[in-house]
Order: structure tokens, then C-alpha cells, then sequence
């Protein structure tokens, strides 16, 4: 044990900065890596964090976290758990394995380079611990997918997916490109573990874990919420960076980094989360719709802390707070229209119980959304299967990589002709980000670039499909079978007798 | 001929679509192309000619996409001139 209290060891044990003699500081921290925003080095020594923890503490907590995770698996091995999981769960959980359990690696590379190039011991302590964490949440992932082969061959996409060009992996690739493996590490922390973490992975990791717990499927439950206890700790790394730079007088730099990591983690998870939560979790184990959570989550708590900080809300809010009306449905009905173009099979989620919770939850959803999917059933019923396909790609965004939507179609999307070529963009800030840096954006060729410039062939949609590397048994179909285009038409015979 | 690849959306739909097109079709052809992906699909059809927008002006039908000006990766909007 040690002899002496933790205080009063902690600081000087962890805080080892020195000055450079026998190399210059500019050898040691390459701005491009560390980016020093010119504040200089004995300030950065000044960055502290509140958790103050030491490496044996950290792998006597992790351990016991895993033993507790391990055990639940254990305890329901044998159980018919996710055989009796509704379908609508089983392709939240393919889609997030496949999305999130390699961009964790990713996380990981993020977090070693905070870990090498942050200008302070301290930063660079924590750091470890936020790259030791990340290790972890991938090997977990790939771990308790790995038990659910047998059950379901899909969910080798969680190792595979960030290997293939889908569509929706390149999207999640360019995201975490941008904000993880390709930054340096003082946007690192703002855009990654501030922005990021403190912001939209409680998102996706409170929320799915609630429902979850709500649907019956323990296992992913108890993970998901494992993993979010060493997130809220690494997650700290992003406001003592943001402190400093704001009494360095770098204010709007540091706002101008998150206001494009926030839009950035908006479109991801209004596609991944979105979908999960208000389409395919089943409705009578939903906690919360995704905009109530948005709101209470990113809205609130989040935003108070842009406050705190004396920092803005991104310049946008108004347009994303418009946004949490319409857009995850035009995402949703996008990608369940091109179904196989993903991994899992979307749930459409509009039986009669599901249309009416949408409605309630978003006034106005069936007369913008619902009379696309009246028209769509009235094709299952009539069996017209095929017209309940996309035979062409949908545009994406240049920036963020997603399907262009639109609450208005009619206006013109955000186009911008750099050397001859045309960048499509679905929104102002999308457009706005690339602007800002133009020469790192810019050489990248999207799903419908590849298609157009003829790296896909056949140029035709099969293939596209090859070219994202889903062979016929792993495209998507519909969750149930497209049930519930009938039982919307026997509850309209029901309503008529 | 050559082909164009169009970025297209019909009015009243959700999403801009990939929608390839031959220089030498018609303005009402291109209409014709973009609405097999949405007409019936989502959206029901209308007893009404269909239009194409393009940089704010409403395309003649008979003028090809050539004579048009359309470019790849050109937006174009399709309507009912109802």
C-alpha cells in the first residue's frame, strides 16, 4: 500500500514537464501534431483535470468493470435472449457493432496522440488512460458481437465493416477521420472529447443502453453502459484545453473547433441514433423519442456548458434545432428504401402503434412522412416489392457523406465548383466547414463520385452494391417481412367496420 | 451520345437522386427518368405535364439536355405543372 496520502504524491508524480536544452520545443511538439496555438509551453503545464488517477487505480477499476460486464455475459449465454429480441433491436444492434466497434480503435489513435503530443504531463497521463479505454471498448465490441455469429452471420460486420466502401462506413469514416486520426492534439480534445464524447456519445450510449435495459437485452445494456463509465472520465481531457485556450485569447478559435465537430457528430448520430431510437427500438420499450433526448441531452445540459465556458452556441443552432423535426425520418426513409445497401435489416417501424406514437411525438409526421409510407405499404400489399426499392443511389453530401434531404425540395442544394469540379452539400454548415478548409476536404471522392467517375464497375447498382462489399445475404431487407403494410390495412378494415 | 449524370429531385419528395441521362434526351425524357424513381414509388402521379427546373428557369420539353446546358452532376427539379 502506498505510505503516503495520494495528495500528496499525486501532482509531482504526474506532472513531470521540464524545459527543453538539448532539443528545441518545435522537435519535441511538431505544431502540426501538437498545435500549440502559440500559448506558450509552461502555461500548458497549468492543464489539470478533475478524476486524478493513477495507473494501478486504473486497471484495479477496469478490471472490476470487466469482471462485472463478463458476468452478465456469462450469466446469459445459454439464454435464448436474442433470439427472442424483437428484429427492430436486433438491427439497432448490427448497425451500431458495425459502426461503432472499429471507429473505437480510431478513438484510440486520438487519444495517443494527446497522449504523446499534449503539451502538459498531465494532459498526456490522462490521455494514456483515454487510449487504454478505447483499446478496450473495441476488443469488447468485437468480443460480445463475436458471441452472436452463430445467431447471425451480419454481425461480422463489426469487424468488417470499416474495411468495405458502404456508403455509410465512408461516411462514418470521413467523420472520424477528420475528428480522431487525422488531427492534431489540441483539437483533439475539443472536437474528440469535449464535443464528441461529452456531448453526443452520451447520446448514443445513455440512450441505447435505456432502451436496451427497456427491450430485454441485457448484455448490450450493461456493455454499452461499461463503456460510457470510462468515456465520462476521458471525456474530461476536452475542458481544461478549452479553458486555456480562452485565457490565451483563442476563443473564437476554440468555438470555431467545436461548432464544426458539433455539426459534424449531429449528422452521424441523427443517422445512427435517429434511426435506432425512434424506428427501430421497439415502441413500448422506447424511454425517450430522439428529439426529447436531443433536447434534455444535447439542447440543455449540453449547450449550459458552452455557457459556462463563455463560450456561443454553434452559429447554426436554430437551423439544427429546425432539424430535429424532419431530419433522422428523411434519413430513416432513405436508408430503408435503399435496405440493401446496409448490413441490417431496417425496421420501417410504421405500423399502426408506431405511426401514432410518431405523430404524437412529432406533430405533423404523417403529412410529411406518412403519405410516403401509405404509398410504400399500398406497393407491399399490391405486390409491387419492387417499387419498394431505390434503383439508383441517393446524392450524398461532399462534407458529411450522408444522403442530401430536404424539408423544402425545390430549393437548390448548397453547390460549390472548385478546379472544374462540382461539391454538392446538404446544408449551409456542412458547406461552411468545407470552406474552411478546402485543400483537406476536397481530394476526397464520395459513394456517387466513385459511381460517376467509373472506380465502380459495372456502373450500375449491383455494381455499387459489390463495390461496398455486401454480397446478396448480407444486404438488408426489411425487419418483419414488410408485416406491417397488412396490419395497416387490417386495422383500416377494423376502423371501417 | 454521352452520358450525364444528373442530381435530381421531384418536388414533394424527400431526397436528391443519382439520375444518369444521355445528352441527346429530351428535356421531357429527363423528366421521365427522374420520376421512374419517385412516381409510384412514394409519391403518387398527377394527371399534369411535368416540368424540369434548372438555375431558376423552366426548361423547355422538346430542348435536349445538351441545348439545356446541363452538365454532371447538374440539379435539376422535377414538378407537375398542376
Amino acid at each position: 500500500m502506498p505510505k503516503l496520502e495520494r495528495s500528496q504524491w499525486y501532482d509531482l508524480c504526474r506532472d513531470m514537464n521540464w524545459s527543453f536544452k538539448y532539443v528545441t520545443e518545435a522537435e519535441v511538439f511538431p505544431e502540426a501534431l501538437s498545435q500549440s496555438h502559440g500559448i506558450p509551453a509552461a502555461a500548458w503545464w497549468k492543464w489539470d483535470e478533475p478524476y486524478k488517477i493513477a495507473y494501478r487505480e486504473y486497471v484495479h477499476n477496469q478490471a472490476k468493470k470487466d469482471s462485472g460486464v463478463y458476468s452478465v455475459r456469462s450469466a446469459i449465454a445459454r439464454s435464448k435472449l436474442f433470439e427472442n429480441l424483437d428484429p427492430g433491436w436486433k438491427a439497432a444492434i448490427i448497425a451500431h457493432y458495425g459502426a461503432i466497434a472499429m471507429p473505437e480503435y480510431l478513438a484510440s489513435f486520438g487519444e495517443a496522440r494527446m497522449g504523446r503530443f499534449g503539451r502538459a504531463a498531465a494532459w498526456r497521463n490522462m490521455a494514456l488512460y483515454g487510449t487504454l479505454d478505447e483499446i478496450r471498448h473495441g476488443q469488447i465490441q468485437f468480443s460480445f458481437s463475436h458471441d452472436l455469429l452463430n445467431k447471425e452471420p451480419r454481425f461480422d460486420w463489426a469487424h468488417k465493416a470499416m474495411h468495405t466502401n458502404e456508403w455509410g462506413v465512408i461516411a462514418i469514416r470521413h467523420f472520424f477521420d477528420d475528428i480522431f486520426t487525422s488531427n492534431d492534439a489540441v483539437s483533439t480534445a475539443i472536437q474528440l472529447t469535449f464535443t464528441v464524447e461529452t456531448g453526443f456519445t452520451n447520446l448514443q450510449f445513455l440512450g441505447m443502453a435505456a432502451d436496451a435495459m427497456e427491450t430485454g437485452d441485457v448484455v448490450f445494456g450493461t456493455l454499452i453502459s461499461s463503456i460510457q463509465t470510462d468515456e465520462a472520465r476521458h471525456a474530461q481531457q476536452g475542458e481544461p484545453t478549452l479553458r486555456l485556450l480562452i485565457q490565451h485569447g483563442k476563443r473564437a478559435e476554440a468555438q470555431r473547433l467545436i461548432d464544426v465537430a458539433f455539426w459534424r457528430a449531429w449528422r452521424i448520430f441523427a443517422l445512427l441514433t435517429g434511426m435506432s431510437m425512434d424506428y427501430y427500438t421497439p415502441v413500448a420499450h422506447r424511454s425517450m423519442s430522439f428529439k426529447e433526448f436531443m433536447l434534455e441531452w444535447i439542447a440543455k445540459q449540453f449547450s449550459d456548458q458552452f455557457r459556462d465556458l463563455g463560450l456561443e452556441r454553434p452559429w447554426y443552432w436554430d437551423l439544427f434545432l429546425q432539424e430535429l423535426d424532419w431530419l433522422h425520418h428523411a434519413f430513416h426513409l432513405g436508408v430503408w428504401f435503399n435496405r440493401r445497401t446496409v448490413w441490417w435489416n431496417p425496421a420501417a417501424g410504421v405500423n399502426v402503434a408506431e405511426r401514432e406514437w410518431l405523430e404524437a411525438k412529432y406533430p405533423g409526421w404523417q403529412d410529411r412522412f406518412g403519405t410516403y409510407w401509405q404509398t410504400i405499404a399500398e406497393n407491399v400489399r399490391q405486390g409491387e416489392i419492387g417499387l419498394t426499392y431505390a434503383e439508383t443511389l441517393l446524392v450524398v453530401c461532399n462534407l458529411c457523406q450522408i444522403p442530401v434531404c430536404s424539408p423544402t425540395i425545390g430549393a437548390p442544394p448548397q453547390m460549390v465548383t472548385r478546379n472544374g469540379r462540382v461539391f454538392t452539400f446538404c446544408s449551409e454548415p456542412c458547406k461552411w466547414i468545407f470552406e474552411q478548409n478546402p485543400a483537406r476536404y476536397a481530394g476526397h471522392l464520395s459513394i456517387v463520385d466513385r459511381f460517376v467517375s467509373g472506380h465502380i464497375q459495372p456502373r450500375n447498382l449491383p455494381g455499387a452494391l459489390a463495390y461496398m462489399g455486401l454480397s446478396p445475404g448480407e444486404q438488408g431487407t426489411d425487419a418483419m417481412n414488410c408485416a406491417w403494410a397488412f396490419e395497416q390495412l387490417q386495422s383500416a378494415v377494423t376502423r371501417a367496420s | 451520345m454521352a452520358i450525364v449524370p444528373l442530381q435530381a429531385a421531384f418536388r414533394g419528395d424527400f431526397a436528391m437522386w443519382l439520375v444518369l441521362v444521355e445528352d441527346q434526351d429530351t428535356v421531357e425524357v429527363v423528366a421521365q427518368k427522374v420520376a421512374y424513381h419517385v412516381i409510384h414509388r412514394r409519391l403518387p402521379p398527377q394527371d399534369a405535364p411535368m416540368r424540369v427546373q434548372y438555375s431558376g428557369r423552366v426548361l423547355p420539353t422538346d430542348q435536349t439536355v445538351a441545348q439545356a446546358g446541363l452538365s454532371p452532376m447538374s440539379f435539376v427539379e422535377v414538378f407537375y405543372d398542376a
